[in-house]
């Protein structure tokens, strides 16, 4: 099957709309967290429910479009790291597709993955384009692991390390969680609901 | 009539090639004239109220950090001689320079991006995508997504308030806290399934799945580049194999 025909495949009917969900979720999940004074960022975690219930491109889709919408509302860098929201998106929309999402041992180990691909894939736009410095509170630990003498691409990928997995792995249990207790009926809707947990799980 | 946006594309392109090919003493000015863009030319004024405060408000904020950038790395790396700028702390040449040039390529970037953006509206952004070919599928998602991005933060707030109201440890320590994160996150997003639910029945009853015909899609004449356009263009390919060649023939 084409790629173009997959996404037309995958956004359709009350896919759309929740995509659109997701991605404002991508974009406003801080607001809770802050509120709640709960030390995660959770940015990914629309593009994972999108992985889940729709499917790989359209989380791809989702994960692209909130980083451009990021740059448009006061995070200009943002938009430099769509090829890493494209990766999460595909990459957690093929573990879905596997039956990663129904077993909570897998999602852990899932998450896990994630998170060094995040940080292997963010770690050459972090270094090349910024020099490390993103203007974020992370931005010190590069600072630390450059002063302890390594190089800048070295102290970011090691900073992704210490960080990423640790947030995928929580956005990937938060998702998990929230799709164990959704009411059938309403996932049912999704090309992806065959890729959901069972209560049992 | 949708404005052409690829003038103001082609010079964000034009300034990014800029911050990786010219070291700081070239970016500081380019810096300066992204700043003076939005006050000289009416292409480039903030869309609204909004935009023109958080445009100012980031420019005051990386200005800020920069300065912390510059200063920090200038204090944690210990290279190269040591410079008495500020009382007390101890900074080094060799980190300085980095930080500067670290940070005039960081704002530069940001700037630029962030001009675009500010004196753009999103949904004459949108219009101009769908124009360019975007598909129409991708259009509707970002205009449903404006609409949440509007709705969310309210409908946030009262499944926050109406949590705490019911006695959920919203205010407790953290693991309660945590555990109040899910009961604020399961009925928003119960809440909001229901509506892509709704909304996609909605979208499908008014046939907006179907295939268009040929004869249906709209037809809109390629407009053919500026002159600004495509010396911007030239410009930017120009610098960027002068770069590349010098980057590979030291």
């Amino acid at each position: 099957m084409k790629l173009s025909e997959q996404f037309t495949k995958e956004t359709s009917g009350a896919a759309i709309p929740f995509i659109a969900f997701c991605i404002a979720l991508n974009l406003t999940v801080g607001q809770v967290t802050s509120a709640l004074k709960i030390p995660i960022y959770l940015d990914s975690i629309g593009t994972v429910l999108t992985a889940v219930l729709v499917g790989p491109l359209a989380a791809a889709t989702a994960g692209a479009l909130s980083n451009l919408l990021a740059s448009a509302m006061g995070s200009p860098t943002m938009a430099f790291f769509v090829p890493v929201s494209l990766v999460i998106g595909l990459f957690s929309g093929i573990l879905a597709r596997r039956g990663w999402f129904k077993q909570w041992y897998l999602v852990v180990l899932g998450g896990a993955l994630q998170g060094v691909l995040a940080a292997v894939c963010s770690a050459p736009i972090s270094a090349y384009l910024f020099s490390g410095v993103m203007m974020a509170g992370t931005d010190f630990l590069v600072l630390y692991f450059r002063s302890v003498g390594n190089t800048i691409m070295e102290s970011v990928f090691y900073q992704g390390l210490a960080s990423d997995p640790v947030d995928k792995i929580i956005t990937y249990l938060i998702v998990f969680l929230l799709m164990r207790n959704l009411p059938r009926r309403l996932t049912g809707r999704f090309a992806g609901a065959a890729n959901i947990p069972s209560r049992s799980a | 009539m949708v404005p052409d946006l690829r003038p103001k594309l082609a010079f964000v392109l034009f300034l990014s090639v800029c911050a990786f090919a010219f070291d700081w003493q070239i970016l500081l000015p380019l810096i300066a004239l992204v700043l003076l863009f939005p006050l000289a030319l009416p292409s480039y004024h903030p869309a609204s109220d909004r935009a023109r405060h958080l445009f100012f408000r980031f420019i005051l904020f990386s200005i800020a950090i920069s300065g912390a950038i510059i200063v920090l790395n200038g204090w944690i790396l210990q290279t190269g001689e040591r410079v008495e700028i500020l009382p007390g702390i101890p900074l080094f040449s060799d980190g300085l320079l980095f930080g500067v040039r670290t940070a005039a390529r960081l704002l530069l970037l940001s700037f630029s991006v962030l001009l675009f953006f500010s004196s753009t509206p999103i949904p004459t952004c949108i219009n101009a995508l769908q124009q360019s070919g975007l598909p129409r599928t991708v259009v509707l998602m970002l205009l449903l997504t404006l609409h949440f991005l509007d709705s969310l933060p309210e409908r946030i707030n009262r499944i926050f308030m109406a949590q705490e109201a019911r006695g959920a440890p919203v205010r407790a320590g953290f693991i309660s806290r945590t555990k109040a994160f899910f009961s604020i996150l399961s009925p928003l997003l119960l809440s909001s399934i229901a509506e892509s639910v709704d909304r996609g029945v909605a979208l499908e009853l008014r046939g907006f799945l179907l295939e268009m015909a040929p004869s249906a899609k709209p037809a809109l004449p390629a407009q053919p580049l500026s002159p600004l356009t495509i010396l911007l263009l030239a410009a930017s390919f120009f610098i960027l194999v002068i770069s590349i060649a010098r980057w590979l023939l030291p």
